[in-house]
């Protein structure tokens, strides 16, 4: 009975047990479709609040004023294959594709719409994408036994009003900011009706004995600039006034200017054009074997013109010293990407990874530096053998110098983030018109500023033939050259006052033709024509003489020999040379001139690469500069905030400026012991923190334990 | 809520006295900054705590058991639990001071490495919102883990077993969301589930939160996760009170 019992026990207190963990699975699984449901409908009413200052992941004011601007209907096809059977790395890339779009779309009050195919689907599909220049992924994959290749896509077309369009053939942006950088500026480019006009000069570079010289187009040949904007070319050997339609004219590295096409640029500012003068000091250029070579100073002034174009740039509030410049302190020549040491000059060198390019220090190649230099006066003040500060020279130096960038204007802002301009390549001295004091001496009407700095370790000189670090003999002989090279500059360093070079000035206002008071300088065509009258009014005139009796030994004499062209044959042969407009002495509308001191970085062979494989240099961002800077002129505001829209620098520097000149051995081992040290304190101090607190703990609690049972005792 | 707080204040007292977890600090500490800090403290590097925060997880996964199997474990061994049983408490109550004091205790240990924030923020422009935000992701990851091992400890008797269980779910979670893990099981296993997998993992929205983004799904995400595992705890130890 006892056991019957027992038995009856156990079984209703198992089955109690069971029936007590159904009740518990129950429960749990009840719950887990409750959350299951509340995740679900959180993940469909999200809100999202982006923590970083950058706001990397937020859409720009660009995107949502273009969207804002849009007067008919954008639509956006997107040509993406499941993701489900994307790969994870482009899975990520389509949840980031998905959710821009779906925001566009929202921002868009009905005037965007997407349209989503599956190319894989259906071979109507496919073929009319790839027709409209989508591509597919291919990827491979496989078994142990099999190989297959996988064909994926997504790609994106773009039609704006039933007409205009664009396709990216295949989009994987990896984050939100990326994905705005590449649809928003696609999109501008397909809701743009009119693209901005601009005109340009340029007198490309030629190397001896290599054939056609090289010029400035990569740049505005590029998709995304000749879609927005359109350039002309207005060198003309006759030199015509610029029409009145026409805003903006580049000129590129002006070379043998004459008076005539000086009086065609006065004319063009002194009646409100903006004229963007690219210019350099010295035509330098690098050779096979980064040997480099050069001529002289540039011949900017024709032979015969009376003028000179840096007089005339001083007419207008502009100072160009023909100087080539370098920047002596480090951080103004280290490439932006230590991995990307061609930004300025690198050799080939045989290194543990093999064979790589080792940057090379090149003060003549650098970029302005965003630091505000009153701020570091007392470490230019130091003398370097006593290290003692010169208080009077600090101060003075504190009033002299200022900021890299001082410019507040938006094409700077992605460059102040990651606190360097552009880089420059052999620049030249372009800055304000000043007084002895160096106070701006600006013409009246005229407001001027210059947008960048160099450093004030600057190196101003006349330039010479060639600027070769490296010689032309065998390696050792052009590290022996390289060596001698970097101390010769140092020397100078050491012994040349500290100053700072502006790189890039700007002045607006209503000029005064610095032509006025003299006569108009004629076109070629003119000169021919009056020539031309002259020779007929001579010849005339010796006719009608002729026709006077006695006078018949002119008869028998030659024509008179005339110099300079042929004179027009007959009056219908003439050319028809039309009316000139007078002269403007004093402008009524604001003209604007902006000059930068170097024009390589925007040229062709640096832009595209041309010197990599040697070892650079390779102008890496001249372009977005250059982009910048089209849009700055053209006051396009729409894609600024997308231009800001960068990640600010974050590198760190964990030693200050080193001292121009400085061992780099010894630099390097400062930083090693540095970085050492806080990688010890780092790990070592909250380790020593937590044992300290602990102690503490252990001997409060110990003091306690021996209090009560010294009071039990 | 005054039984919890007593429960919280008595467990977070028992982690300040006991050797080991200063032990566990400690080796927690040292692990994570000397591989953060080789990484980061670099010439050149960019300031930012990427590195530290991607290692962060695969440290709590090597950690948290230790820390965790012990809860509910060790009261079963020692006999305590009877004790704690007969309390007028409820079970929930119990849980979540436990609870609450578990993530405290590693709130302390996070708090402990600020000086790397710190330093970078002296050598370079450290943009400091998300690094606040990826210290909360990291809390509330651990909280998730923590929830987690605290379930697998109430389940046993032995702490062993229960750093097991732990050790083994908290591995799967974390490769879960793992892009790696997740790239490899496509190929056998169709889109959605691969979806629906990556889905449940903590480290999928914690690498949501640490990149400088919070979003209102993934708080919803951790409160939903470490609801449910709390809610099985406390139901395990209802089960065990009724049962005796």
């Amino acid at each position: 009975m006892g056991d019957g019992m027992i038995n009856r026990t156990s079984t209703t207190f198992r089955s109690g047990q069971h029936g007590g963990v159904l009740a518990v699975v129950a429960h749990v699984l009840l719950l887990l479709l409750v959350l299951g449901q509340i995740v679900y409908l959180a993940s469909r009413n999200r809100v999202r609040w982006d923590l970083t200052s950058d706001r990397i992941y937020t859409l720009t004011d660009s995107t949502k004023s273009i969207l804002a601007g849009l007067d008919k209907q954008l639509l956006i096809e997107a040509y993406f294959s499941p993701k489900d059977k994307l790969p994870v790395a482009y899975r990520e890339t389509r949840v980031v594709l998905d959710n821009f779009l779906d925001e566009l779309v929202q921002l868009g009050r009905g005037k965007v719409v997407v349209q989503r195919f599956d190319p894989n689907s259906d071979k109507a599909i496919s073929e009319r994408c790839t027709r409209r220049g989508v591509k597919p992924i291919d990827l491979r994959g496989g078994s142990a036994t099999s190989v297959s290749v996988d064909r994926h896509w997504q790609g994106l077309r773009f039609v704006y009003g039933g007409s205009k369009q664009k396709v990216l053939a295949q989009a994987g942006p990896q984050s939100p900011s990326l994905a705005e950088a590449l649809l928003t500026p696609a999109i501008k480019e397909v809701v743009t009706t009119d693209k901005a006009r601009f005109g340009y000069m340029e007198w490309p570079s030629v190397k001896p004995n290599q054939g056609p010289g090289v010029g400035w187009n990569t740049l505005r040949t590029l998709d995304a600039i000749a879609k927005r904007y359109e350039f002309e070319n207005f060198k003309n050997e006759d030199a015509p006034l610029l029409p009145d339609d026409l805003g903006t004219l580049f000129l590129f590295r002006p070379e043998n200017l004459t008076d005539r096409e000086k009086y065609v640029l006065d004319q063009f500012v002194v009646n409100g054009g903006t004229l963007m003068v690219f210019l350099d000091a010295a035509d330098y250029w690098i050779g096979e074997r980064q040997q480099f070579g050069g001529k002289n100073q540039m011949v900017v002034d024709a032979a015969d013109s009376k003028k000179t174009f840096a007089d005339q740039l001083r007419h207008y509030g502009i100072e160009w010293k023909q100087k080539v410049l370098a920047d002596m302190i480090p951080d103004a020549h280290r490439p932006r990407n230590p991995a990307q040491p061609q930004e300025y000059l690198a050799q080939v060198e045989n290194t543990v990874f093999g064979r790589r390019p080792v940057a090379k220090t090149y003060p003549y190649f650098f970029h302005a530096v965003n630091v505000d230099w009153s701020q570091v006066a007392d470490q230019l003040a130091r003398d370097p053998q006593t290290k003692q500060v010169d208080q009077d020279l600090a101060a003075a130096y504190r009033k002299q110098f200022g900021a890299g960038m001082p410019s507040d204007e938006f094409i700077f802002a992605p460059f102040k983030k990651i606190n360097r301009g552009p880089g420059f390549y052999w620049p030249t001295w372009v800055g304000l018109r000043s007084k002895a004091g160096g106070e701006p001496d600006l013409p009246e009407g005229v407001e001027g500023r210059v947008h960048l700095w160099s450093s004030p370790a600057v190196l101003v000189a006349d330039p010479p033939q060639n600027l070769n670090p490296f010689g032309y003999g065998d390696a050792r002989a052009q590290n022996e050259a390289y060596l001698k090279f970097i101390t010769k500059l140092n020397e100078r360093f050491y012994a040349e006052p500290r100053q700072q070079a502006p790189l890039m000035a700007e002045v607006r206002g209503t000029f005064r033709s610095f032509f006025a008071g003299d006569d108009r300088p004629k076109r070629p065509s003119e000169i021919q024509e009056e020539e031309a009258a002259a020779a007929k009014a001579a010849k005339a005139a010796d006719a009608d003489e002729g026709d006077k009796p006695g006078e018949g030994e002119a008869e028998a004499s030659p024509p008179a020999e005339v110099v300079g062209p042929e004179p027009p044959e007959a009056a219908a042969d003439e050319p028809v040379v039309v009316a000139e407009a007078d002269m403007v002495e004093a402008g009524s509308k604001a003209g604007r001139i902006v000059v930068i001191g170097d024009s390589d970085f925007v040229r062709d062979d640096f832009v595209g690469g041309q010197y990599a494989q040697q070892g650079g240099p390779v102008s890496v961002l001249g372009g977005a500069f250059f982009n910048s800077l089209l849009d700055w002129l053209a006051e396009d505001s729409d894609l600024v905030a997308l231009q800001s829209h960068v990640a600010t620098d974050r590198t760190m520097q964990f030693l200050g400026d080193a001292t121009p000149g400085a061992d780099p051995r010894a630099i390097e081992q400062a930083l090693t012991a540095k970085l050492r040290w806080l990688r010890w304190l780092n790990v070592i101090l909250p380790v020593a923190l937590l044992s300290v607190f602990g102690l503490v703990v252990f001997s409060v609690r110990r003091a306690q334990k021996r209090a009560f049972l010294e009071s039990v005792a | 809520m005054p039984e919890t707080l007593v429960i919280f204040r008595r467990e977070l007292k028992s982690y300040f006295l006991s050797p080991i977890a200063y032990v566990f600090g400690a080796l927690l500490l040292v692990l994570l900054l000397f591989f953060s800090t080789q990484t980061m403290l670099q010439q050149g590097a960019s300031a930012d705590m990427q590195t530290f925060f991607g290692l962060l997880p695969l440290i709590f996964v090597i950690f948290l058991p230790g820390l965790t199997m012990r809860l509910w474990a060790e009261e079963s061994k020692l006999g305590t639990i009877q004790l704690l049983m007969t309390f007028p408490v409820r079970a929930s109550h119990l849980v979540l001071g436990k609870f609450g004091a578990a993530v405290l205790f590693l709130g302390f240990v996070l708090v402990l490495t600020l000086g790397l924030p710190l330093t970078l923020g002296a050598y370079g422009k450290l943009d400091w919102s998300p690094v606040i935000g990826a210290y909360v992701a990291s809390l509330l990851f651990a909280s998730s883990f923590v929830a987690v091992g605290m379930f697998w400890s109430s389940t046993t008797q032995d702490q062993i077993v229960a750093m097991l269980l732990s050790l083994v779910s908290l591995i799967a979670l974390y490769f879960l969301g793992n892009p790696m893990f997740v790239d490899a099981i496509t190929g056998w296993m169709p889109g959605w589930m691969v979806d629906a997998v990556a889905a449940v993992s903590p480290y999928k929205y914690f690498q949501s939160i640490a990149r400088g983004v919070v979003d209102s799904r993934d708080m919803i995400y951790f409160a939903c996760f470490c609801g449910f595992f709390l809610y099985a705890n406390a139901m395990m130890l209802r089960n065990r009170r009724q049962n005796g």
